[in-house]
């Protein structure tokens, strides 16, 4: 990487024309683009002959959950009408504060939404991949996990070990054969070496 | 203010030392014949400063900054959620809490917020806050704690400069920085960054014309985010102090550049190390 050129907020970028577009980390002032960051420029072209111009803070992202971010979750609590969570990451980048999530029970699945029994969906512990539903009240954001793909990805069984999905809605325990249910996420393989296991 | 009874005060007699100050009772001269100030600089001189950011490790963001005497530390953490329970809001907030450490000033301060120290957090929030881009954190807070660790003059000004250093420092995406700067106005005299002993005392300079300004300003945007004043002032010289404090602020503003450029590169230097191990 040849020698980056660092700007500050507030620090002029260029104009902002037909050929360029502002990106993340800028914003636009006056017909012309300005830093919003302290990082490093980066211009890169994008289809159809624009040019985007970006600021990038690699070390660390202030990210914050968004309305349809997807997010991983540890639950924290379950109740007959929604369960808890801690949201752990958003897409990859990991959280550095911890956010906290509500999943209610006409979220969990898309079909037969008032047959859900919470406790046959989550339990306190689980690893979930959910997406942002809304910002939600003042203390919780909503996720949903009414999609094939979201639900659990890491559970724990009674005996300690981590079980392994078996159906859409059962994981069984490999060491005591028992099977738990769950609303299991069917894990798409590109993510899969993110599992962690 | 209720004291703190948890904490051991002093002995009960004591004298205290300010009485063998030599400074006590007597008039201060502000600027002697030669239009010199008590340290020797000129009316519209500042002192020198030291700006660095990235100095607190535990915090997502930090700078600490130097002029002679006054010395301001900052940590900025967040965005994080918000713990009490609030009204919702699309826009992000922040919180700021300014704090004279107890031992900073020639009277010791008490271990929590006074009354002067809540008025110069809420001035330094408004300051701050014009040049934040609250909308890209809904929902959450940004924490700016701001200590001073020895006041030797010009302390809020010198907490406003910190402070934007370090949300910048913590990649909070701000629309610009904010620098401050105040002024002493004695007489038709204007002094540039006063230092303790030419700082504005409501109690003892209390004639027409005696007063302060502080400043903050944006200056890439060339916006005032913030001004206050002190004592009874006439237009003019509020005016005159409000531009030479923008001719100050527009100076600083490459100190503040250079001390985040250094801590962006001193950043890639360290992700490029980590990346090694790691590969």
């Amino acid at each position: 990487m040849a020698a980056p050129s660092i700007c500050v907020p507030g620090q002029r970028l260029g104009r902002l024309d037909d050929n360029t577009t502002s990106g993340n980390g800028t914003y636009e002032r006056n017909g012309f683009i300005y830093s919003s960051l302290a990082g490093y420029l980066e211009s890169k072209d994008i289809d159809d002959g624009k040019k985007l111009v970006e600021v990038r803070t690699d070390t660390k992202k202030n990210i914050v959950p968004s309305v349809d971010a997807i997010v991983t979750a540890r639950i924290t609590n379950v109740t007959p009408r929604f369960c808890k969570c801690i949201m752990l990451s958003v897409g990859k980048t990991p959280l550095n504060e911890p956010f906290r999530g509500m999943l209610r029970k006409e979220d969990v699945r898309a079909t037969e939404k008032d047959k859900v029994e919470m406790y046959k969906c989550f339990r306190p512990g689980d690893i979930i991949v959910a997406r942002v539903l809304s910002l939600g009240d003042a203390h919780s954001y909503l996720l949903s996990t009414t999609e094939n793909e979201l639900g659990v990805v890491m559970a724990v069984s009674e005996a300690g070990a981590t079980m392994v999905p078996i159906s859409w809605c059962k994981m069984k325990c490999p060491k005591t054969m028992s099977e738990e249910p769950r609303k299991v996420a069917k894990v798409q393989p590109q993510f899969l070496q993110y599992s962690g296991t | 203010m209720p004291t703190d009874s948890r904490r051991i005060t002093g002995p009960e007699t004591s004298q205290s030392p300010h009485i063998y100050q030599k400074t006590n009772g007597t008039e201060i001269v502000l600027i002697d014949e030669n239009k010199k100030r008590q340290d020797g600089r000129g009316l519209g001189d500042i002192r020198p400063m030291f700006l660095r950011a990235g100095i607190v490790s535990q915090a997502r963001g930090s700078a600490y900054m130097e002029q002679n005497q006054t010395k301001v530390i900052c940590a900025v953490y967040g965005p994080r959620e918000i713990a009490r329970r609030e009204e919702f809001s699309w826009k992000g907030q922040i919180t700021c809490e300014f704090k004279f450490a107890t031992f900073s000033c020639l009277h010791r301060r008490q271990p929590q917020q006074d009354g002067e120290e809540k008025d110069f957090s809420v001035q330094l929030l408004e300051a701050l806050e014009p040049a934040v881009c609250l909308h890209k954190f809904p929902k959450s807070q940004v924490n700016v704690y701001v200590t001073v660790l020895q006041d030797d003059g010009s302390a809020l000004a010198a907490a406003i400069t910190c402070a934007s250093v370090a949300l910048a420092d913590a990649a909070i995406e701000m629309y610009d920085l904010v620098t401050g700067c105040s002024a002493r106005i004695s007489g038709g005299h204007i002094l540039l960054d006063p230092c303790h002993t030419e700082e504005y005392r409501s109690e003892k300079d209390n004639t027409v014309n005696n007063g302060s300004v502080t400043l903050g300003l944006m200056p890439s945007l060339r916006q005032v985010s913030a001004v206050t004043s002190k004592g009874e002032l006439e237009f003019e010289h509020v005016k005159k102090a409000m531009d030479q404090c923008l001719e100050v602020c527009q100076k600083l503003y490459p100190v503040l550049q250079q001390s985040l450029i250094k801590s962006v590169k001193e950043k890639l230097e360290m992700d490029k190390l980590s990346d090694c191990h790691t590969t």
